[in-house]
């Protein structure tokens, strides 16, 4: 391995900036950082260059380990936003610069120069000053002065953002020509995605410090596997769909979707599906459709793009069986459709026309959480609830949306619960806990008032049956905090000292699971004691925390955890809970789950 | 976001670096600290606290009884008096001078902007001398002064046009690159929707520059006041008549009164300070950092 | 920076009376005056003009002046080099007091300095008296008069260098770290260099000003002719004799000084501004 990362975290006033990033790049490869600003990436990038420490994980470069060497001592080579050349040195002593340092013979460090500027086509450049020279020019000096030092590792800082189109173009061509004639292997960060896409061998997708998935540009394209990633890498409508025993469902309207895991525990539940703009299908009735109906629809705009039509559709029917999701998750959201030319002159519209919509490829993301149902006595009260910040704040980050729902008095029999039940901590939490699960609800977070958004979540299951749904869930949850993630594993007192080693492997193995199955980076301890005490006292002792408790038996809701649930100040719990009796079916093991 | 952006944030990541020897970083930054601050302390802290420690050296009544002298009294009278005609004169030149610069182009300008820098890389002393030989006994008007029973040297007249000369850049110096910096698209804007000339100034440029106004005129004031060199040169140091502060507090000095020499230079001082308190709230206030 | 075509007549009123009065005031001020030092000088004999400037006693203060103010622009280089570092690059209780304390020699008159700092370094005062021991004296010395002029130009160095450090792109010394610089080679051959021309420009203000000093030197000095008599001195005395030719032909010296100054400045500058041009 080239460049190999283990669980590198830095933090910074408390806050993972980089949380419990892996990675591993291959010889020669390319491999692109991608993310939005303050996704961490190029603080990544710079500690695997050593311009900043971290504080925790490794990191290695060609088998050595470099944590603790300094930069000037690990042989890579950083190119720079703001190309950071030497204003006062000419082109040639700036690209000598690292070989000077070395004290090289000057005809040694002529002869590199000239081979270097020549790699980046800025033969006879030698004596001019950088501020001769165009912005395109000066970057291409600066990739020269990092390769100076045959650097076994090539780093670059998001390069081409102060440059315009044109010449980013021609720039990414010969950064692409040159990784590929030397065969360096190269890191890349950016935000933008076009650029990834047209440079990368494989794509690290970075959102709020985590690594959320790792895998080459089509692959990832076509089946992301996180809502983020799907979003990120190019438009895609979301829509809310139920997983029933027979396939996945629009309301009654059954569809064929790729990606679509077979039903757990035998219990319904929804599922967000993506459909890309340009696989949408437009008829002017339903017959013409030759893949799946979704819904009627509306145009509301046009947008002529060149080589593409934007459309903008309002769905019509009512109640609309596929839900989509807006950008706050709201009922105010379009479908976005894009058609090629030969598309529109096939079915040319105007606003306001009257369309059939059908999907021709849908692929269902394998994530757990799909939206928030806020669950309180009454609507009123369940709108508050709704406007928590926490609640709020995880409900736009997974452009998910909050239902409101009155549940008065536990009692009756209420309609089914899809997503996530929100309720307020309390001393009542724990009965209304079980009231939930026993009438449906799969997961349901107890929210105390004006709970923080976490910076440590601890993860338990009370039993291994629930430990694959509880990893899912809490690997989708930790993609949307920065927050560190800590398996608690819990023995009672009183094992004499050889039975430490059963407890032991298993949490390696609990954290090897939610690695290779969940894409989850998490650390584990193990507390000796009675369970709910130790999570009381692990909750206590610092502050922004939270617990993801997976359990498979409803009655513990109600008794055991009553007192961690009414605690004070409380902290937010989210239960997940997954029947005994799901066993049946044999475990279906997946890529990257979610 | 690339790497760190202000010298904070890249200290605090320096910190965290592998390699970066805490010990070594911190002994060179202490040593630093350590040393810039006793030298300013050696050079400026302690000649303003001798100052006021030498002027309360026999207590509150001697400082206080040393303003009781008259010829002290007049060299205050005759301070505050030039002040108040050159720093006005001053300021109308200096804005006069920055329109006329930063707002037109035209050939000469760059000798222009050099006179106006001349005085501040001429000795005080050579400043004085130019007016002694314009104005004095022996100067190219001295005999047609003489006989007409004016006196410029050796009297007020004199002192002014010596501080005036010492005095006159500091406010054309701050408004000049501050007008050009701030271009002339508001005026021309006024100019288009019918305001004259003097209207245009005073509602669009004045508001504007006015925090750099304030600042030039303050300097221009501290200087006007404290100097030396030129009115020694032009002022004949007669007690009681043409003794400035700062020349009364040599004549002071030079009979040995020290309560009396740093009484005044107390009250100077006290002048220097207040005015290095407006300087740093002018800046603070506009986020107005001076070049 | 927007500016008016030179062609078109400018739309913004003014042109000629503001013109017209700065070159009146500037003419009356400066050049009237000025004309006149250079005409006296000019109406001299040759042989009496070499005389008077070339004398030993003025010699011996041009040996002073220039000497004192050439160490003292030296020192201001290293310990204002240093003030601005720790200034841009550190924090610490009252920094923005030191920040404000700097300008002092620009507010505190000359004359004031002049009697503090004599008092300071006399024998007795409260440096001096840990000096005398050594047989160190600083009042009425040469090391008294550099003192003082080393005080009167320390901030020129600092004000100027200040903004230049404060511009040092923190990228530069990453990227020299990253291709294999140790901090000591990045200081020498990054952050010198580009402060160069400010340390420079900082050095010369710094030298013309002490060069000219008067009201902060004279108390320290002692003034004793041929040993630290500073040449504005010896242009008073020649006044105070009424000689005036004589202090015009010193006065011209210090004028002509007082112009190549302005010239250094000027050149120093603009090569300031063409090494850190910006393409962007």
């Amino acid at each position: 391995m080239s460049i190999a990362l283990d669980q590198v975290t830095k933090r910074y006033q408390e806050q993972p900036v980089v949380n419990d990033v892996s990675i591993d790049v291959g010889e020669g490869e390319f491999f692109v950082l991608l993310g939005p600003s303050g996704s961490g990436k190029s603080t990544l990038l710079r500690a695997i260059a050593g311009l900043t420490g971290i504080d925790h994980g490794r990191i290695s470069l060609h088998g050595r380990d470099v944590t603790h060497v300094r930069a000037r001592d690990r042989g890579v080579g950083l190119v720079f936003q703001n190309y950071a050349l030497f204003r006062h040195m000419t082109v040639a002593d700036n690209i000598e610069f690292a070989l000077r340092v070395r004290r090289t013979k000057a005809a040694e460090r002529r002869a590199r120069r000239k081979e270097l500027l020549k790699l980046v086509s800025l033969e006879g450049m030698d004596e001019r000053l950088p501020g001769q020279l165009s912005g395109g020019q000066q970057q291409r000096v600066a990739v020269a002065r990092a390769l100076a030092h045959k650097p076994q590792v090539l780093l670059l800082d998001e390069p081409f953002g102060a440059l315009d189109a044109k010449i980013r173009e021609e720039l990414r061509r010969t950064i692409r020509s040159v990784q590929r004639e030397l065969g360096i292997t190269t890191v890349l960060v950016t935000h933008d995605q076009e650029e990834a896409f047209a440079l990368a061998d494989t794509i690290g997708v970075m959102n709020h410090g985590r690594l959320l998935e790792v895998g080459n540009p089509s692959d990832l394209y076509a089946q992301p596997a996180t809502r983020f990633v799907a979003t990120f890498l190019g438009a895609a409508n979301l829509l809310l769909a139920r997983q029933a025993a027979d396939g996945i469902r629009f309301g009654a309207t059954p569809v064929s979707a790729a990606g679509a895991e077979p039903m757990q525990a035998g219990r319904e539940h929804e599922v967000v599906a993506v459909l890309r703009p340009e696989e949408v299908e437009i008829g002017a009735t339903r017959d013409e459709l030759t893949s799946n109906y979704i819904a009627r629809g509306a145009v509301e705009e046009i947008v002529f793009t060149g080589a593409l039509e934007r459309l903008r559709v309002r769905l019509l029917d009512e109640p609309c069986a596929a839900q989509l999701l807006g950008p706050s998750g709201n009922d105010d959201a379009r479908l976005e459709i894009t058609r090629t030319q030969h598309e529109r002159r096939a079915l040319p519209l105007a606003q306001g026309a009257q369309i059939a919509i059908g999907a021709r490829r849908l692929h269902v993301l394998p994530t757990p959480l799909s939206s928030f149902l806020a669950c309180a006595a009454t609507e009123a009260e369940a709108a508050e609830l709704a406007r928590e910040p926490l609640l709020e704040s995880l409900s736009t980050r997974m452009k998910t949306r909050v239902g409101l729902r009155a549940i008065d008095g536990l009692t009756g029999t209420p309609a089914p619960f899809s997503g996530v039940a929100a309720i307020s901590g309390g001393t009542e939490a724990a009965s209304t806990v079980e009231w939930l699960l026993r009438h449906g609800a799969a997961e349901v977070l107890v929210l105390p008032r004006n709970a923080p958004s976490p910076t440590r979540v601890y993860i338990h299951w009370t039993d291994e049956a629930a430990r694959r749904a509880t990893l899912a869930v809490a690997a989708s949850l930790l993609r949307h905090v920065s927050a560190e993630a800590v398996y608690l594993g819990i023995v009672p007192e009183g094992r004499p000292g050889s039975g430490r080693a059963a407890p032991m492997r298993a949490l390696l193995d609990a954290r090897s699971d939610a690695q290779q199955h969940h894409g989850l980076e998490m650390r584990t301890e193990l507390a000796i004691g009675e369970t709910v005490s130790e999570l009381t006292r692990n909750l206590s002792a610092g502050s922004a925390q939270m617990l993801v408790l997976g359990i498979t038996d409803i009655t513990q809701a109600g008794s055991a955890y009553r007192s961690l649930l009414a605690g004070q100040p409380g902290w937010p719990v989210l239960i997940v809970y997954r029947p005994p009796e799901a066993r049946t079916a044999p475990d279906v093991v997946s890529g990257t789950a979610a | 976001m690339a790497g760190p952006s202000t010298h904070a944030d890249a200290a605090a990541e320096l910190a965290t670096r592998p390699g970066h020897t805490n010990l070594r970083a911190t002994l060179v930054r202490w040593l630093l600290i350590t040393v810039s601050l006793t030298f300013l302390g050696a050079l400026l802290a302690a000649p303003l606290a001798a100052v006021f420690s030498m002027a309360l050296e026999k207590g509150w009544a001697a400082y206080f009884g040393s303003f009781a002298d008259p010829d002290t009294r007049a060299s205050i009278r005759l301070t505050l008096t030039t002040a108040l005609i050159v720093v006005p004169l001053n300021t109308v030149f200096g804005i006069t001078a920055a329109w006329c610069i930063a707002k037109f182009e035209f050939r000469g300008k760059s000798i222009l902007i050099t006179l106006i820098d001349l005085p501040l890389a001429v000795s005080p002393v050579v400043s004085g001398l130019i007016y002694v030989l314009l104005f004095g006994l022996n100067g190219w008007f001295g005999s047609w002064l003489q006989d007409h029973d004016i006196s410029i040297v050796y009297a007020l007249p004199g002192i002014i046009l010596a501080t005036m000369f010492v005095t006159f850049p500091y406010v054309a110096r701050e408004l000049i690159p501050l007008m050009q910096q701030l271009g002339n698209d508001e005026e021309e804007a006024a100019i288009t929707l019918g305001a004259g000339g003097w209207f245009t100034f005073f509602r669009v440029t004045l508001p504007r520059i006015r925090w750099g106004l304030i600042y030039g005129v303050i300097l221009c004031n501290a200087r006007a006041m404290g100097e030396f060199g030129a009115v020694s040169v032009v002022s004949g140091n007669v007690r009681g008549l043409t003794n400035t502060m700062p020349l009364q507090i040599e004549s002071l000095y030079n009979e040995y009164n020290m309560v009396g020499a740093f009484a005044v230079a107390s009250l100077l001082s006290l002048l220097a300070v207040a005015t290095l308190v407006i300087k740093t709230l002018v800046e603070g206030r506009a986020g107005y950092r001076r070049r | 920076m927007k500016s008016v075509s030179q062609r078109e007549p400018s739309v913004i009123p003014g042109f000629g009376i503001t013109l017209g009065f700065t070159t009146f005031f500037l003419s009356a001020i400066v050049l009237l005056p000025l004309s006149a030092l250079v005409l006296k000088t000019a109406g001299m004999d040759w042989s009496r003009f070499v005389e008077v400037i070339a004398s030993p006693r003025a010699l011996a203060s041009y040996r002073l002046s220039f000497g004192a103010s050439l160490v003292a622009a030296g020192v201001n280089m290293v310990f204002g080099f240093a003030l601005a570092w720790t200034l841009v690059r550190y924090e610490f209780p009252g920094r923005r007091l030191v920040d404000a304390i700097i300008d002092m020699p620009f507010a505190l008159p000359t004359a004031v300095s002049g009697i503090a700092l004599t008092t300071i370094f006399s024998a007795n005062g409260w440096i001096g008296q840990y000096l005398e021991p050594y047989g160190i004296h600083v009042a009425y010395t040469p090391i008294g008069i550099t003192v003082a002029l080393t005080l009167i130009s320390m901030p020129f160095v600092v004000r100027t260098v200040q903004p230049a450090l404060q511009e040092v792109q923190r990228d530069l010394e990453d990227a020299a770290e990253t291709l294999g610089a140790g901090r000591f080679y990045v200081f020498r051959r990054i952050i010198v260099p580009t402060v160069l021309p400010a340390l420079l420009t900082g050095f010369t203000l710094a030298f013309a000003r002490a060069v000219g000093e008067y009201g902060s030197v004279i108390f320290i000095a002692g003034n004793k002719a041929m040993k630290t008599e500073i040449t504005p001195l010896l242009i008073v005395i020649r006044l105070e004799e009424f000689d005036y030719a004589g202090a015009a032909a010193l006065g011209f010296v210090m004028l002509a000084i007082s112009f190549v100054m302005l010239l250094a400045i000027n050149l120093l500058q603009v090569w300031g501004r063409k090494r850190m041009m910006v393409s962007r």
